[in-house]
């Protein structure tokens, strides 16, 4: 997959409610619900399935190494309930995402659940977007 | 003498069909019919019906106990010492003993059927098809559904099942189920309270208003808790059809190994 991949831009600080006590299936345990980091990259799949619509992005490090993200959506009829669909974005498509990271460092991010979803911009296009 | 021996078994007769009107508390209620209620006596909770979680009103249950909704001290929930015991080896996803590793969650490890009343805490749909002989309630997450006998008690020794034996009734404006019969393989809620095979679970859905369904949910298990428990959550009427949200185990089994287990393992390794 070519990458256009402009890495990741930095971390913003960011002061959530953390008052999503139920999600989907599982809780955010595994995420730092306080913090956001922006990735942009490429889009390499875009997993339209349950248990909840999952993007694989390539994005370039600080240190300039591609880093494999895999960022986790709500469920696809929450997504479509917020105006998202299958074709809100595909393999090669330039993105700039925001997403709570992974506690242990790995590049994994949660960017929506039921409650929320952070800033996902496709090839310049914003998609909608819900605060908690 | 023979008018007074008329008198005693019409009372009789009388007395025996009015037990068959009332609920089964035990699961130990007499088999057998009893006539549906008049449709002028439904209430019309027609529509689809939302768990409403961006509403004010959309109350994000993690635990039935009144005074711990979101399960921060589940532990204080009032169970019997088999419960205390059982709920120790629980690792449940949600609530404020919420772990992502090796967590026995039987729906989010196995895609069991979440079960009654766990399946009002999943933010998806519900709706009713109301007969007179059945009322159905049709769930969006799983594509779950039950049959609600409105002419019947239980039987006397109901099979275990994972949805239980439901009966119902309307009391006025509120539709009220009353289900037993269950196994004792589900949680709950989603912190992982356990229950025992003698739960008995009253559910009473009434329409607040023409968009507003409210649903009171009482526990009822005395192996397992030392009083009943009662809450309540909120439905909105919606115009979103129901989607498909089954858990199907090679989806979650792959979205478990990609996404979640790699959260909990050293730089996700």
């Amino acid at each position: 997959m070519k990458s256009r991949s402009l890495g990741v831009l930095g971390v913003v600080a960011a002061l959530l409610v953390l008052s999503a006590p139920t999600l989907a299936h599982h809780g955010v345990a595994g995420y730092d619900m306080a913090k956001t980091v922006t990735v942009h990259g490429t889009v390499t799949k875009f997993d339209w399935s349950n248990p909840h619509v999952v993007v694989y992005v390539d994005a370039k490090s600080d240190s300039g190494e591609i880093q494999h993200w895999t960022i986790e959506f709500a469920s696809p009829v929450h997504m479509v309930r917020a105006g998202w669909s299958k074709s809100s974005m595909k393999a090669g498509d330039d993105i700039v995402i925001d997403t709570h990271p992974s506690r242990n460092g790995a590049p994994i991010g949660i960017t929506s659940t039921i409650t929320f979803i952070l800033k996902t911009v496709v090839n310049g296009q914003p998609l909608p977007t819900r605060s908690e | 003498m023979r008018t007074r021996a008329v008198v005693l078994i019409a009372a009789i007769v009388a007395a025996l069909g009015f037990s068959r009107s009332l609920p089964a508390q035990s699961g130990q209620g007499s088999p057998g019919t009893k006539t549906p209620q008049a449709s002028a006596a439904m209430p019309d909770l027609s529509g689809i019906w939302d768990p409403d979680f961006h509403g004010p009103e959309g109350i994000r249950l993690s635990s039935w106990d009144p005074s711990d909704p979101f399960a921060q001290h589940p532990e204080k929930t009032p169970m019997t010492p088999w419960a205390a015991e059982k709920f120790k080896s629980v690792r449940p996803p949600f609530g404020a003993l919420q772990t992502l590793e090796n967590t026995n969650d039987p729906v989010q490890r196995f895609c069991d059927p979440p079960g009654i009343p766990r399946i009002y805490m999943y933010p998806w749909e519900i709706t009713f098809v109301q007969t007179p002989k059945i009322v159905y309630i049709l769930y969006e997450y799983t594509k779950v559904w039950r049959a609600v006998a409105m002419d019947r008690d239980h039987p006397k020794d109901p099979d275990n099942s994972w949805m239980g034996d439901a009966i119902g009734r309307y009391e006025g404006d509120t539709f009220v189920v009353d289900t037993v019969g269950f196994n004792d393989k589900t949680w709950l809620d989603q912190t992982g309270h356990p229950h025992s095979d003698a739960l008995h679970v009253i559910e009473r859905f009434r329409r607040k208003d023409h968009d507003h369904l409210e649903l009171s949910v009482t526990i009822d298990d005395p192996k397992a808790y030392t009083k009943n428990l009662t809450s309540a959550k909120v439905y909105k009427l919606t115009n979103a059809p129901m989607g498909e949200t089954l858990c199907a185990y090679s989806e979650m089994k792959a979205f478990q190994d990609n996404v979640i287990d790699k959260t909990q393992t050293p730089g996700g390794k």
